[in-house]
């Protein structure tokens, strides 16, 4: 059969087009009001994104490398299994320098076998080699300037007004820009939902007045989580920065991170 | 004077372009989420999408609130920067449901931390686990004050 192709054939459906596309919002608003009438969205409502700017201070003289951090995070953000971490712990491990040579240290070795949620036990170089050695937390460093944001080519990842940098998973293609973007190496593709996966910042427990899972399970205190829009007198944070001085890791980027350091070596990056 | 008319074909050109232009705006305005732009480049409700994840941990205070004793004794012993849920495991169901029993704690929690390492801080408690007396942690210290024997 051939096709009509005439003017009111082409008028008609143009016009059906058009009226299609005009009930657009009317279902959206109507969608939205069932949606909101039906299902109670667990997001707290007294929460002001723009009165809060949060902080992260990580004491690496303080870890004693448990883990229990790392697990911690994989519980409570339902990280999948397998090697994905949106913190972990890293073990640096400096050995002596060699016999008659004018160095002041030797190697440096890193590791952090499953991003040590199961604890450190052993070495695996011998004790008598080892000039220096410590444990460093590592999470998203909450950049000021995030190069994962500039790459994302749908606006998928974001920064917060209150410093977190989150992802919106429903508008994430997975394509892994913002992965290889990070120089941190803090973000992942999920083998679940195929999309970028990082550090929330726990936001649903810091939007509830909880401290991240991290930081109320870190036993030595190395994690100090704090609101710099609304310190205390005696806020650890104020007090981590009047007794110590920090860093920052690969400041020469100019990412302006939100993670400050106290006690680090040159080494770590 | 001959009055200017314009070509048929910049006409059609004008039109087109003009259809083009309105289209996109039509549907960009129909199509953009509410709240994108709301904070900034991305839409806003993904903020309260990602805060309505249920918690898993339910912190120390939510313990302290019918633990008063422990807390207390806690708060005195070299323990006192460790969490409840650092070695209790994640209680949240029990500390909203008292009827929910609390998960056990695992037997090797101690060495986890207090096993040494060459790796770990020279300030911290480390015992060699074969040099130490070979029994059980808690036959000689008490979780809650480390210090004590029971």
């Amino acid at each position: 059969m051939k096709t009509q192709l005439n003017r009111r054939y082409a008028l008609v459906r143009l016009g059906a087009a058009i009226a299609g596309v005009l009930t657009l919002p009317v279902a959206r608003k109507a969608k939205a009001a069932v949606q909101n009438f039906f299902v109670s969205s667990g997001a707290p409502k007294d929460y002001d994104a723009t009165e809060h700017k949060w902080l992260m201070c990580l004491d690496a003289t303080k870890c004693i490398g448990c883990g229990l951090c790392a697990e911690a995070c994989k519980k409570e953000n339902d990280v999948p299994p397998g090697p994905y971490y949106r913190t972990w712990v890293e073990r640096y491990i400096i050995t002596k320098p060699k016999p008659g040579s004018s160095d002041t240290r030797g190697e440096t070795l890193v590791d952090s076998p499953d991003g040590g949620m199961h604890g450190f036990s052993g070495c695996p170089v011998p004790t008598a080699q080892i000039e220096q050695s410590f444990f460093v937390p590592k999470l998203c460093n909450l950049c000021e300037n995030p190069p994962c944001v500039q790459v994302c080519p749908v606006g998928a990842t974001f920064k917060a007004p209150d410093g977190a940098v989150l992802i919106d998973k429903t508008y994430c293609l997975g394509c892994g820009f913002c992965i290889q973007a990070c120089p941190y190496g803090a973000r992942f593709l999920s083998p679940v939902t195929h999309t970028a996966e990082k550090c929330t910042l726990c936001y649903h427990r810091t939007t509830r007045g909880l401290k991240p899972a991290c930081v109320e399970i870190c036993p030595a205190q190395a994690r100090i989580f704090g609101d710099l829009k609304n310190l205390t007198p005696d806020d650890p944070l104020r007090q981590f920065y009047e007794n110590n001085r920090t860093q920052v890791l690969k400041p020469h980027l100019g990412t302006v991170p939100r993670v400050l350091y106290a006690g680090l070596d040159e080494e770590v990056r | 004077m001959r009055r200017f008319r314009l070509p048929p074909q910049i006409l059609r050109l004008v039109l087109l372009t003009l259809a083009i232009v309105g289209s996109y705006l039509v549907a960009r305005t129909l199509l953009t989420p509410q709240s994108f732009g709301q904070y900034g480049w991305y839409r806003g409700d993904a903020l309260g999408e990602i805060a309505s994840r249920t918690p898993v941990f339910a912190g120390a205070k939510a313990c302290a609130e019918c633990h008063t004793d422990v807390a207390q004794k806690l708060a005195h012993s070299e323990h006192k920067t460790v969490a409840c849920e650092a070695c209790h495991g994640a209680n949240r169901e029990h500390a909203f449901n008292h009827d929910v029993a609390p998960l056990k704690v695992p037997d090797s929690y101690c060495l986890r931390c207090h096993e040494a390492n060459p790796s770990r801080p020279k300030w911290f408690k480390q015992i060699v686990v074969k040099e130490h007396y070979g029994v059980t942690c808690t036959d000689c210290h008490l979780p809650h004050q480390p210090t004590q024997t029971p």
